[in-house]
């Protein structure tokens, strides 16, 4: 198979750039490991705040439904149920449906895997009602199912917050939201109202000390400023954040490089979203951890280098596409998650001796002067 | 936390397991790999990576952004091997063969 642009990934950053790229008349394919598009948005049953202008507000699984219906009528071929696999010495990439596999033959790639949750120990984990709040999340907006009659949510981050709400509204008692700092790491005010309305009981300096249970979590240990609490409960759900998915990256020789601020370690990328093995460019979750009008914005921005790469659209519409971009990231990235990208950015470009794109140049000067 | 805790649920490593990898002499993930088969179960490492790192991090005293995730190999996933034997542009040979020697030692720590 031969195409434009592969793009392995088909959640919200994977969807718009397909949509991006295709617009410009590229061939573009997306393969994805599930056996529906949508990626992480198609159990959100909230919506987004911080959108780009062209995105109306939509719930999650909405936006998913928006973003794969408008590639209907474009030259997109949609490989469900295809998990990349490998890269040939011929350059061509590698993708398995379980039975077959198709040798893809891209001038460009992109890769939008997005992030994986991070998991926290203490001993039981590994006992079933343990889970990640985002596992939670697909059993009650997609599977159906409640996993669970008493929890207790391990993490304050927005994320935890969300869901620990959503559980409640399922008719799940939540026992409390365990954090171990002194203060809450969601800064959503609303959110943080909703829990406090549905009287759910926030456990600072607190940790979990161990889940017991035959087979399944029956109790759990909170340790709670010295003080150890038992709770009857039967979920736990962890949310510790999120961390970018690397392997497709290192599979491709792309270099990494650490950044906290953006989740650990990422894929190293230039001011047009190339990694450092040339055509194949990173957006999304997986260029470090962001928002979702981040992770819609990245992923329109490699499209427009993919673009660029083959000439397919004049000099003119490409320099208005990346300005109003990189204007709408400056606009709803936050802060110090944009500063953290531009020095991924500066820094490899400088290693490199490569010229920064101005636009990037000028936004590193606007955030220095606020 | 109790050094029978689970790491790594996929080969059932513990902390002491991974601490003992240290006090062997291991200092990066690819070490412990090697030594207790810590990440190289069904998930390859997805659950544990930073878990490791961090101990690590903790029982040597090296900062976070100097450990770096193991070695990632193909196939990416669970695989069947009918699938990788089944054409001749792609057998098993080429996929494994292709990927693996040069990339091999690049990301490899300098000993």
């Amino acid at each position: 198979m031969r195409t434009d642009l592969l793009i392995v990934g088909g959640g919200p950053a994977g969807l718009n750039a397909a949509y991006k790229a295709a617009s410009y008349g590229l061939k573009t394919i997306i393969v994805d490991k599930w056996f529906s598009l949508g990626g992480q948005l198609r159990q959100q049953t909230q919506s987004y705040d911080h959108l780009p202008q062209h995105f109306a507000k939509l719930r999650g699984y909405k936006l998913a439904d928006f973003l794969i219906d408008r590639l209907k009528p474009l030259d997109v071929t949609i490989l469900e149920k295809h998990t990349l696999i490998g890269a040939y010495s011929d350059g061509s990439v590698g993708v398995t449906n379980e039975k077959d596999i198709l040798p893809i033959d891209a001038k460009n790639v992109l890769i939008t895997t997005g992030a994986m949750e991070e998991p926290d120990i203490f001993p039981g984990w590994t006992l079933p009602g343990v889970m990640t709040a985002g596992a939670a999340q697909i059993l009650i907006n997609r599977e159906r199912v409640l996993p669970g009659k008493q929890a207790l949510i391990l993490g304050s981050n927005e994320f935890a917050l969300e869901v620990a709400a959503q559980l409640h509204d399922c008719g799940i008692a939540i026992k409390g939201i365990v954090e171990n700092r002194s203060e809450l790491l969601c800064q959503n005010e609303k959110l943080i109202a909703r829990i406090s309305n549905a009287e759910i009981p926030i456990v600072l300096n607190g940790v979990i000390e161990s889940a017991i249970g035959k087979g399944k979590v029956e109790e759990a240990y909170v340790n709670h400023n010295g003080n150890n609490a038992l709770y009857d409960v039967d979920l736990i759900c962890v949310a510790k954040g999120i961390t970018p998915i690397l392997e497709p990256f290192e599979v491709m020789n792309c270099d990494l490089i650490y950044r906290e601020r953006l989740g650990g370690w990422l894929p190293e990328y230039y001011g047009n979203f190339e990694t450092t093995n040339p055509s194949i460019y990173v957006a999304g979750n997986a260029a470090g951890i962001t928002n979702m009008g981040g992770i819609l914005l990245t992923g329109e921005i490699a499209a427009i280098s993919a673009v660029e790469s083959l000439n397919a659209a004049s000099t003119v519409q490409i320099k208005e596409e990346k300005e109003y971009l990189w204007n709408e990231l400056y606009r709803i990235e936050y802060n110090s998650v944009l500063e953290a990208r531009l020095d991924v950015i500066n820094e490899l470009h400088n290693e490199k001796d490569a010229q920064l794109p101005p636009l990037v140049d000028s936004l590193n000067g606007r955030l220095i002067n606020g | 936390m109790d050094k029978s805790t689970i790491v790594c649920r996929c080969e059932e490593i513990n902390i002491d397991e991974i601490e003992s990898a240290i006090n062997m002499g291991a200092h990066t993930f690819n070490d412990i790999k090697r030594l207790t088969r810590c990440g190289m179960g069904p998930c390859q490492a997805k659950f544990c990576m930073n878990l490791v790192r961090k101990i690590i991090s903790e029982k040597t005293g090296q900062s976070l952004k100097d450990i770096k995730p193991p070695r990632m190999r193909v196939p990416l996933g669970v695989t069947r091997m009918s699938a990788l034997a089944s054409n001749k542009a792609s057998s098993v040979a080429s996929v494994f063969g292709e990927s693996a020697e040069e990339g091999e030692t690049d990301h490899e720590e300098e000993l």
